[in-house]
């Protein structure tokens, strides 16, 4: 089972969500998150003056799967969400111990579909 | 038949008193409304840990200064002047030398309308820094002793400002650039924010948390504006012309100063800055308030197109002085006022510089407006000064750092959970 954390464009969501659907991945968290990445020369005005430090806004979806959709989740993220350009954002793949499905008690793989 | 004559004339005055009071009364509401205005723009241009914390100094601008200016502020505004000063407590029962048609104590309630805007004007300037209760004693002191002084002087019909023929209609000067120069010594004396300004001396800008509870609070203040400005024609009888000029006259200059904002940001920074427009248009308000009732329609334009772009300007030269002025309060207000007073001088259909070539009412403007703003900002400076000697006037760094909200209300504007 594996965890997997995406942060992308928030324009890129909606594709992305379906195409997980249509591949029968359809549970998804999304967070909006705020963050800098390698771009250096990001700066945003405000009444004219620069902000120092500035962080743009991203989103994160978060969805843990089975192991053997790993690869086609992946894809599909890097299909929907990428432009090819700095800033579109990273996905970290994490193990995941066990999973619980509040409502029937069910663990394991079972829990997460 | 005599008996009859008395009676038909007593009818027309109650008639006369009661038209006008309804007037002024919705007028009244109009303009007491414009404090919704003050603190939903101030919030919206503060950062979310603060944003509770300018909600309560509006609270306090109300309850604090419309209290003291009932005790003592509008006998000192409108009491038996000296010029300079009276010494009246309360609502007076006098006749106040205006030719009222309503009664004294609805307008002392217009009157609390102005005197509670033009310190809401400080407020905004002082947003995220100043302790709570050292604000509130310069909200009574400004409240009841050093606005109704200005307000005596240019508006009591014995001021030395009203005699020598000063024309502020509704308060360019003796509201917004009162306001605007006492926030701009209040905002020296209080210092920038936390981080605002960096060591090599760059300005880092902080942005406001919510700009759509901004634009709702200049849209606020846009609507209350047609009691502020009409209402101050005090009685509906026989100046139904007039409200009609004024009306009009203060919608051209607005939208005209929203229009020389955004077309100056377009092209200064290549993107329309929306805050900056709500900047514009609340300049191109300020500063048609003192000429609405004497300038004509285009000069009315061409006022607020003026103010539209010297908020902008005004905006980017008091922060290059690293005077931290959070919801450009100064520029809009205190540079606009004194611009709007001067206008009168400049663009007065009858005796105005520019159009009759006459410059005596226009160094009475500038006179009048340089006085009051020398006042405004010296009292301040000194008050400021006495409190931050005795009860201190900037919040802990600490506090700062968490947010007024949290260290001093226990509560959070915006809890993420339920």
């Amino acid at each position: 089972m594996k965890k997997i954390e995406a942060i992308i464009r928030p324009s890129k969501l909606k594709a992305i969500q379906k195409g997980l659907k249509n591949i029968d991945i359809p549970c998804i968290t999304v967070i909006p998150v705020s963050g800098t990445g390698i771009q250096k020369s990001y700066t945003k005005m405000y009444r004219g003056t620069e902000q120092s430090l500035a962080l743009q806004n991203r989103t994160m979806i978060i969805c843990v799967i089975s192991d053997e959709n790993l690869e086609k989740c992946v894809n599909t993220i890097l299909e929907f969400g990428s432009e090819g350009e700095v800033g579109d954002g990273k996905i970290f793949i994490y193990d995941v111990q066990d999973a619980i499905r509040l409502s029937t008690k069910v663990r394991g793989d079972q829990a997460i579909i | 038949m005599e008996y009859i004559d008395s009676v038909i004339v007593e009818n027309q005055i109650e008639i006369t008193n009661a038209i006008d009071t309804v007037w002024v009364a919705l007028c009244a509401a109009l303009i007491f409304f414009m404090e919704g205005g003050f603190a939903l723009l101030e919030s919206g241009f503060v950062r979310s840990k603060n944003a509770m914390s300018i909600i309560a100094k509006v609270f306090i601008d109300i309850i604090f200064g419309g209290i003291i200016f009932y005790i003592v502020g509008f006998g000192i505004a409108y009491g038996s002047s000296n010029g300079w000063f009276a010494f009246d407590i309360g609502i007076t029962e006098n006749d106040l030398g205006l030719g009222l048609t309503v009664s004294n104590q609805l307008f002392w309630f217009i009157q609390l309308g102005f005197a509670v805007a033009a310190i809401s004007i400080v407020s905004g300037a002082l947003a995220e820094r100043m302790k709570l209760w050292s604000y509130t004693i310069l909200v009574l002191v400004f409240c009841g002793i050093m606005y109704p002084m200005v307000a005596n002087w240019v508006w009591n019909p014995s001021g030395w400002l009203s005699v020598a023929g000063f024309n502020d209609f509704a308060g360019s000067a003796a509201v917004h650039a009162m306001g605007g120069f006492a926030a701009l010594a209040a905002a020296i004396v209080l210092g920038p924010r936390l981080g605002k300004y960096q060591k090599n001396g760059k300005a880092n800008s902080i942005p406001g948390h919510n700009i759509p509870l901004a634009a709702i609070g200049c849209f606020i203040l846009w609507f209350g504006w047609f009691g502020f400005n009409p209402g101050s024609t005090l009685g509906a009888i026989g100046n139904w012309d007039l409200i009609g000029k004024v009306v009009t006259n203060t919608f051209l200059a607005s939208a005209a100063g929203g229009i020389s904002t955004m077309i100056y940001t377009q092209f200064k920074y290549g993107l329309i800055d929306i805050t900056m427009v709500i900047n514009g248009v609340l300049a191109g308000l300020v500063s048609i308030t003192a000429g609405c009732n004497v300038v004509d329609a285009n000069s009315a334009i061409i006022i607020g197109l003026v103010a539209g772009v010297l908020v902008d300007i005004a905006v980017q030269v008091i922060d290059s002085f690293k005077i931290d002025d959070p919801v450009g309060a100064i520029a809009v207000h205190g540079v606009n006022g004194f611009f709007g007073a001067i206008a009168v001088g400049l663009f007065a259909t009858e005796n105005g510089m520019l159009i009759t070539g006459d410059s005596a009412l226009f160094l009475v403007q500038l006179k009048g407006v340089s006085v009051i703003a020398l006042f405004s900002f010296t009292f301040t400076y000194v008050v400021m000064q006495v409190i931050k000697k005795t009860t201190g006037v900037r919040i802990s760094v600490e506090e700062e750092r968490v947010g007024i909200d949290a260290a001093s209300f226990g509560l959070e504007s915006y809890s993420n959970f339920e």
